[in-house]
């Protein structure tokens, strides 16, 4: 059986930090030949962190390490005549090239989608910025934080709050807005090598960050199109206080004796059984709980009774209770949950890999099985710095 | 004129609600044929509202009742024909239906199926009933969101969306893959891992460090200032991230502060992290003074990464947006012209993608059963009589 799903595929990964290399690394666990070219001090991710006991080291950023397993590493001095020249070369035999200015600007250094077309005709280049290189924001510098915000999701992750004046909205911890960057790049990049198979045409595409986290928000957005509100953050506010935000339908968490639950028993047979999980209460016969609208509406004065129950059982527990009553509830897992979670480790989710400097560690595969084409998701742990200039430059110039 | 990338291509789409629809759409938007079936004995629960008429751009849509054995005969004569099935019921339910991957790649067999469910199609919770607000819990993914010490936060509408995309992004390899060796293939998806592998940092600081993540609100590990800050009216927000010396050198600029230029306690991200406090109040001083959007041109224009915190509505109104050509522009349904979003992608100089009004229930049975089956007027309406095609 073959590995993966893009054998044949050389993929030039010319950028830094998260995006881009989030791009190359999808392409890479399909099973693509993905050769970073890395600046002479090394992609700026191996900056990042986290590293062992807090001590910085290049070869040992788990940021660097998670999203560049599986590809090569060389190195190239870009702004030099000759580390053009190579890359040049280099761009000759490879079917996509992907990159993230700033720092790195293939067209500011000569190497653009037209230069590169030039010595190949089908080449596509994948290109990943904030604003998409167009518009009024064209030149804007955006991170991370500065796209979840702008781009409306920051308003919704706390649900609404007492004093949205005392309290800002806040973006999601981790990388999201750089994934979905990355994501969007992906997909696109995906769908232009497939065109390429059928007509022989390359494309030059242009990922915006802001627009891929924009079009995260379809819904929200086709709301306003229809000439709706947008969510109010103010709990006063709120027409329909439903707890947690997930106005329409009840929902949200219930603490309990070792942590929080997620439940949302919203249908009335979802209900019926979330009673039984609960042991019947009797205030469940108040009309006040006795309809899906009555629960909406009275969710503040639920959620007390719900909360009064749950304290006194783990997590876990009633995930268990409420799933075997087929509703749906789940523990609010830690990373700590999540590495000893039964089911993920049953479907071999965490992928082991030994890396020469950082040593054997665990990192989250791929949420996809495929019947016929294993994904090669441990081919080889992230590179060191430069680890294949003679392998690739030896047989190459 | 050049062809859409998936020209060509067609994909018998099951799915429905939001993560699977939205894949399609992308599909659809991009030349493939998509077929969306359902039927009226069990609407798609999103069918209401407008978010329908965006998930379902571009599409064709064909009523088809599966749970009888000739409407269960029809989709198999669809499948042959097509190229992706694409479904995200919970598991089991579409081999109950009896339309498992075997019985799909036996009327098709380079046929790729993509199959999505909350926790994947095998394994001890592959039953466990799932919302994709309740799987941002699950995953881990909320555990490292909100502010120091608080509760776990309860909102963002994530887990679909990046679904959606996936779905896309997977059934193109596949495609692709199809494309070298004639082979299909049967995806297996969770959307639970495609939120948990979003969280490489947390996972790897776990074993490095024995560590938790916890959540620090706008905060970051590495860079300061980083955060958002109170501007000009109610509920107003610049959000600000100091990535380099030069940046906080024209930050200092930008709110005249040259005395913390020169001060080396906010000479590192690690000092102004340890004075944040004193920090806040002096960019507080000076964002208050003006609009979210007068500060982020002002520091936009001194190189400071920066942007207003934003609702659904003001982003509907981007500038950026509807001066780069983002929105399909389609007269709806009901007479009106409606601005529904784009795609995260832009193929420069090539064809433009087709983003279409979203279809009703049966709109395209003429075309799917006539056309594309060769079944006759009679025989149609007879199906329709009998409620299979319904």
């Amino acid at each position: 059986m073959q590995r993966g799903l893009l054998p044949g595929v050389r993929v030039l990964d010319v950028g830094q930090g998260v995006s881009a290399p989030y791009c190359a690394k999808i392409l890479a666990q399909m099973g693509a030949e993905v050769i970073k070219v890395e600046p002479i001090e090394g992609d700026s991710s191996r900056a990042m962190g986290p590293f062992p006991n807090d001590i910085p080291d290049t070869e040992k950023s788990g940021m660097f390490l998670a999203l560049n397993a599986n590809k090569f590493s060389v190195t190239l001095d870009l702004t030099s005549p000759g580390g053009a020249e190579s890359f040049r070369k280099l761009a000759a035999t490879a079917d996509i090239v992907i990159q993230n200015p700033p720092p790195v600007s293939l067209e500011d250094l000569g190497l653009g989608y037209e230069n590169l077309k030039d010595g190949n005709p089908g080449i596509i280049l994948t290109s990943i910025t904030p604003f998409g290189g167009r518009g009024p924001y064209k030149d804007f510098k955006a991170t991370d934080l500065v796209l979840y915000h702008m781009s409306g999701h920051a308003h919704g992750v706390l649900g609404p709050v007492k004093n949205p004046d005392d309290d800002p909205p806040i973006r999601a911890g981790g990388y999201q807005a750089e994934f979905v960057g990355g994501m969007a790049a992906a997909t696109a990049t995906l769908m232009a090598i497939y065109g390429k198979r059928m007509t022989g045409k390359g494309s030059n595409i242009a990922i915006s960050s802001f627009e891929a986290m924009v079009t995260q928000l379809i819904s929200g957005l086709a709301n306003s199109a229809w000439g709706r509100p947008a969510p109010p953050r103010d709990l006063a506010k709120v027409e329909e206080a439903a707890i947690g935000g997930m106005v329409g339908a009840i929902g949200g968490i219930l603490p309990c004796n070792d942590g929080y639950v997620a439940i949302s028993p919203r249908e009335d047979d979802q209900w019926e059984r979330w009673l039984i999980v609960m042991g019947n209460p009797t205030w469940s016969m108040d009309d006040r709980y006795s309809t899906r609208d009555a629960r909406q509406k009275n969710s503040p004065s639920l959620w007390k009774l719900l909360s009064d129950w749950s304290v006194n059982y783990s997590k876990h527990e009633i995930a268990r209770l409420g799933q075997a009553q087929r509703v749906p509830c789940f523990a609010v897992n830690t990373v700590l949950d999540l590495m000893s979670d039964e089911h993920l480790s049953h479907r071999e989710f965490f992928v082991e890999m030994e890396h020469p400097k950082a040593g054997t560690l665990k990192y989250p595969g791929a949420a996809y099985k495929l019947s016929n084409s294993p994904l090669p998701l441990t081919a080889r742990s992230a590179p060191l710095l430069g680890e294949h200039n003679s392998l690739i430059f030896g047989g190459l110039i | 004129m050049d062809e859409l990338p998936l020209h060509g291509i067609r994909v018998l789409d099951f799915s429905w609600i939001i993560a699977g629809p939205t894949s399609t759409r992308f599909l659809a938007s991009m030349g493939a044929e998509v077929v969306k079936v359902g039927s009226a004995r069990r609407p798609d629960p999103s069918t209401r509202g407008p978010a329908f008429q965006a998930y379902n751009q571009s599409k064709l849509y064909a009523s088809l009742n599966i749970s009888k054995p000739e409407g269960l005969e029809l989709s198999k004569r669809l499948i042959a024909i097509s190229d992706v099935v694409i479904e995200n019921f919970a598991a089991g339910v579409i081999e109950r239906l009896g339309l498992g991957y075997e019985v799909v790649r036996s009327a098709n067999p380079d046929i790729i199926m993509v199959a999505s469910s909350g926790t994947g199609h095998y394994g001890p919770h592959t039953d466990y009933v799932a919302y994709g607000s309740l799987l941002q819990h699950y995953t881990g993914w909320n555990s490292i969101s909100g502010y120091p010490g608080r509760g776990p936060v309860t909102g963002g509408l994530w887990a679909d969306p990046w679904v959606g995309m996936e779905l896309a992004m997977v059934t193109v390899a596949s495609l692709n893959n199809r494309t070298l060796t004639g082979q299909g293939q049967y995806v297996d998806f969770s959307m639970a891992e495609a939120l948990s592998a979003c969280l490489p940092e947390a996972v790897l600081d776990y074993q490095m460090n024995d560590r938790v993540k916890e959540p620090i609100g706008n905060q970051d590990d590495f860079y300061s200032p980083h955060g958002v800050f109170h501007c000009a009216g109610e509920d107003r927000w610049v959000a600000i991230a100091v990535t380099s010396y030069e940046e906080w050198m024209a930050l200092c600029g930008v709110i005249g502060r040259p005395d913390l230029a020169s001060d080396d306690n906010y000479a590192d991200a690690e000092g102004r992290r340890q004075h944040n406090d004193k920090l806040e109040a002096a960019i507080t001083d000076w964002t208050m003074q003006r609009s979210d959007r007068e500060a982020m041109k002002l520091l936009q224009n001194a190189g400071v990464p920066s942007g207003p915190s934003q609702d659904i509505l003001r982003v509907f109104q981007e500038p950026q947006l509807s001066e780069t050509g983002y929105f399909s522009k389609v007269q709806a349904r009901d007479g009106n012209t409606r601005y529904l979003p784009g795609l995260p992608w832009r193929f420069e100089g090539a064809q433009e993608p087709i983003l279409t009004e979203a279809p009703v229930l049966g709109q395209h049975n003429e075309y799917v059963y006539g056309e594309l089956l060769g079944l006759s007027a009679k025989d149609i309406d007879r199906l329709v009589e009998e409620e299979i095609i319904f």
